[in-house]
């Protein structure tokens, strides 16, 4: 296209003269008319690529539409709460009767807890305590709700709006995001702080390298909240890294990523020397015990549960190496980074994706396998947000893309949230039947005991409970007994006033104290409380002394 | 138009066959098999409104005895309870029925004995499969549906199979049923209703008093105290034979005692119309109410082969009102 800034002045009033300038588009240096009036210049194009506030403001319209959505999906499931979900929430109520009355602690909550029991427990017990469950689970919503948002600040700035809009609708119709949204755990808050510390220092690439290291605490932070966190710290340290590599050089990037390194560890050090956690840690998340769910199963259901998104992710790592730019301004001619830089940062955050999955793959186990794709599904999410505009195309040529991959996330991650928000049992007709059986001298044991504890309240404690896992008991004779053994001895001493079974999900020596109860003149099968949850129907029984 | 999309270039098609065995992957996972699953599981919907168990306990050593009937013909209608509640001047609170095996049982019927202020008792009569075949295994479809229907009827059940199988007379009974097999179906049965969350039954074994059959031993025939709540005892005093309560009920009581410390009901018993009736009546109503381990009595309220009714003579029904009409008789069975 041949031009300059005179072309840009028409005479109006000799256009209809000049039927060979709408035929060609040739414009051609014309005198000044005498009469008529005078366009103003016209821009190559009809847009400007140029940061603006409408464009800021249609951005975050579209991102708060988003987030309706998001939080939609999360507060459609309704449960009672997990056993992960009661134990957090009893055991926080119980760290704070300790911090605020001194009441001694008997659940050894630091011992196995796969995160700080003085932190997320406590706070969403101070939670429930006002708002009950529901205020706990919108606390997580919350905590999700401001990982879409930073993920979408987060994308805007290493690609654009609409790659971070693209993200942000990725993650917010996912399984785990919607799941997570509504689920009283760490996950929520660790994922939030994870997000937070990614957010920090790719915000902070330009910015004095003391501002980074606002990242390391809050890193920490997401550590100290649920110890697997640590797991995405080289994450968050190598985009920081990249980030800083991209507009600094390597020297200063690679400072950048000691500093925040070094103060991380720093901080995590001296929490860990402070708490005494290490035990907790090694027994709940670097040495946990091994399982033994089939690979197959594990490779399975990741991809049920992530592998679309993660497939696009692939696509928009793909698609971004091969050409880095963003930017749909015809003529644009902007400084790209560099394709090793674009494939570094692929391999980074898609990458990462993976860590999960396959650090489950190395314990042969599935627990928390669905919240834990969330997380690197939060890292994999701006190229899967890339990965969806270049399907779509420029100026939205291929919508179908963006829809189709719209509807399939959304379809897929709806119903398997429902089914993974329903694998256990509403337990409302369960805690009504056992209501009757409290008392302050009760002795119980209980598969997922941590369900009855929560909901119970006040009408019991937790020091009156045993799970089916762990007994430490002494017989009639003065015997010690642990294990499968103290299970049985404490059967035929009939210690326990009450006694649940869970037949759909047997743990621990469950299997063991049926057996004893079968065989056993002591106790007798005082009734069932029937369940439906989204993978079968089961029931509990209650066996009492007869 | 400028840039990089241009159209359905080669890693455009990679990426639509990407997509595509994803969707396909996705359609093909099916959901994780079912923690548990079961016919009898499904029958049962969860909901929070569901009836809270009922615990049976209560019922299995009441302060007061129990005063048990046996009519003739099926528990449906009231109307027996009714009439013999005006002769005896006392309401019964059990009530005895029998079913031949096969049957389904019927929750409606129950509900409607229980309702009316009698503990239904079932007596489970296996007359077309052997014990053996019960205990193999080849009646389970059958077991496992009626411990259903118990369950989901969701109140108590006294429930006794193959009484009097001490004696020789039934085909479970001892001249066809070996004592092992009898034992081993018991405690088949007992399972599957335990493993289908059956609670509220309350297991009656029922052995016939030992006089007539003195050669054969009880304990081989017993389950064992983890599967039996009460012993019922069947005896009559009949125009021949024991007399009193003690020789009648005495030695059998004493033999069960051996082998086990569970409560006793007298699950069957009449007195034969005749001269000594009016006073073995007040003899079993005083034998029953002198041991703390006795729980109670069944009458037998019906004309076969003999007339065992309270009304089959003026001074014989005299005799019952009065025996029942003490105060150790007579349990409120939803209030025990």
């Amino acid at each position: 296209m041949e031009h300059n800034d005179s072309t840009m002045q028409i005479s109006v009033a000799h256009l209809k003269k000049r039927s060979r300038v709408a035929e060609t588009m040739q414009l051609r240096v014309l005198k000044q008319a005498p009469s008529g009036y005078t366009l103003s210049p016209v821009p190559d194009s009809g847009w400007s690529a140029a940061p603006s506030s409408r464009r800021i403001w249609v951005s975050r319209l579209v991102l708060l539409a988003l987030l309706v959505i998001q939080a939609g999906l999360s507060l459609r499931l309704q449960n009672t709460a997990f056993e992960d979900e009661a134990l957090y929430l009893f055991a926080g109520h119980a760290e704070i009767d300790h911090l605020l009355h001194g009441t001694p602690l008997y659940g050894a909550f630091d011992s196995y807890f796969s995160g700080a029991p003085v932190l997320y427990p406590v706070l969403a017990a101070a939670v429930d305590s006002v708002f009950g469950l529901a205020g706990a689970r919108a606390l997580s919503l919350a905590c999700m709700l401001g990982c879409t948002s930073l993920l979408y600040a987060m994308t805007r700035r290493l690609f654009n709006e609409r790659a971070g809009l693209c993200a942000a609708g990725v993650f917010a119709v996912a399984q785990s995001t919607a799941f997570m949204g509504n689920f009283a755990t760490y996950d929520a808050l660790a994922l939030f702080l994870l997000g937070l510390a990614a957010w920090i220092v790719v915000r902070t690439a330009d910015s004095h390298p003391l501002l980074t290291l606002l990242a390391a605490p809050v890193a920490a932070l997401a550590v100290a909240v649920k110890y697997a966190s640590a797991l995405y710290l080289p994450t968050v340290v190598l985009l920081g890294v990249l980030t800083v590599y991209q507009r600094r050089g390597l020297p200063r990037a690679l400072g950048r990523g000691v500093l925040l390194t070094v103060a991380t560890v720093a901080l995590l050090g001296a929490g860990l020397y402070a708490s005494g956690y290490l035990a907790a840690i090694q027994s709940t998340t670097t040495a946990r015990a091994a399982g033994t769910t089939p690979s197959w199963t594990i490779v399975k259901d990741s991809a049920r549960w992530g592998g679309l998104a993660v497939a696009v992710a692939l696509v928009g790592a793909f698609s971004y190496v091969r050409s880095g730019r963003m930017s749909e301004m015809p003529g644009w001619r902007g400084a790209l980074p560099g394709a090793r830089w674009r494939a570094a940062l692929g391999l980074v955050l898609v990458g990462t994706a993976l860590l999960a999955p396959a650090y489950q793959l190395h314990l042969h186990t599935e627990v928390s396998l669905h919240k834990h794709i969330g997380y690197g599904l939060f890292f994999a999410a701006p190229l899967a947000g890339v990965g969806v505009t270049r399907l779509m195309g420029a100026h939205f040529k291929y919508p179908q893309w963006a829809i189709f991959l719209g509807v399939v996330l959304l379809s897929s991650g709806m119903s398997q949230a429902y089914d993974n928000f329903h694998a256990w049992p509403d337990s409302r007709s369960l805690v009504a039947t056992l209501r009757p059986y409290m008392s302050a001298h009760g002795t119980y044991l209980a598969d997922t005991y941590e369900v009855p504890v929560y909901a119970l309240g006040k009408d019991t404690s937790y020091r009156q409970w045993n799970s089916t896992y762990t007994i430490d008991y002494t017989n009639r004779s003065g015997q010690h007994l642990t294990g499968a053994a103290g299970f049985k001895a404490a059967v035929a001493d009939r210690h326990f006033t009450l006694i649940v079974l869970d037949r759909g999900n047997p743990t621990g020596e469950s299997t063991t104290v049926r057996e004893a109860l079968l065989h056993s003149t002591g106790y007798r099968l005082i009734g069932t409380v029937p369940y439906a949850t989204a993978w079968g129907t089961s029931r509990f029984e209650l066996w009492a002394p007869s | 138009m400028t840039g990089p999309h241009r159209g359905m270039t080669r890693p455009r098609l990679l990426l639509l066959a990407l997509v595509g065995s994803l969707l396909v992957t996705l359609g093909a996972c099916a959901p994780p098999a079912p923690q548990v699953s079961s016919a009898a599981a499904k029958a049962q919907v969860a909901s929070p409104s569901a009836e809270a168990p009922y615990d049976i306990r209560p019922l299995l050593r009441p302060d007061r005895k129990y005063l048990g009937v046996a009519f003739n013909g099926s528990p449906r209608t009231t109307a027996p309870v009714t009439a013999f509640t005006e002769k005896a001047g006392k309401r019964p609170d059990l009530r005895e029925y029998y079913a031949k095996w096969g049957d389904p049982f019927q929750a409606d019927v129950n509900r409607a004995v229980w309702d009316d202020g009698q503990l239904p008792f079932l007596v489970w009569e296996p007359f077309s499969h052997t014990a053996a075949q019960i205990a193999d295994g080849e009646q389970d479809t059958y077991i496992r549906e009626f411990a259903d229907a118990v369950r989901d009827y969701n109140r108590p059940l006294a429930l006794s199979f193959g009484h009097e199988m001490n004696g020789g007379w039934y085909p479970w009974g001892s001249k066809k049923t070996s004592a092992a097999d009898f034992a081993r179906a018991w405690r088949h049965i007992h399972d599957l209703f335990t493993d289908e969350g059956a609670a509220d039954v309350i297991w009656v074994w029922s052995p016939n008093v030992i006089n007539p059959v003195p050669d054969v031993r009880l304990k081989p025939y017993y389950p064992g105290d983890a599967y039996v709540d009460w012993i019922g005892v069947v005896g009559y005093y009949a125009l021949s034979g024991p007399t009193t309560f003690d020789t009648l009920f005495g030695p059998t009581l004493k033999e069960i005692r051996r082998f086990s410390r569970k409560p006793f009901l007298i699950a069957e018993t009449g007195v034969q119309a005749g001269e000594r009736k009016p006073a073995q009546i007040a003899d079993l109503f005083a034998g029953v109410r002198a041991r703390a381990d006795m729980l109670g009595l069944v009458w037998f309220n019906l004309k076969k082969e003999a007339d065992w009714r309270i009304d089959s003579g003026p001074l014989s029904l005299a005799a019952f009102k009065k025996a029942a009409a003490d105060d150790s008789f007579g349990v409120d069975v939803r209030k025990p």
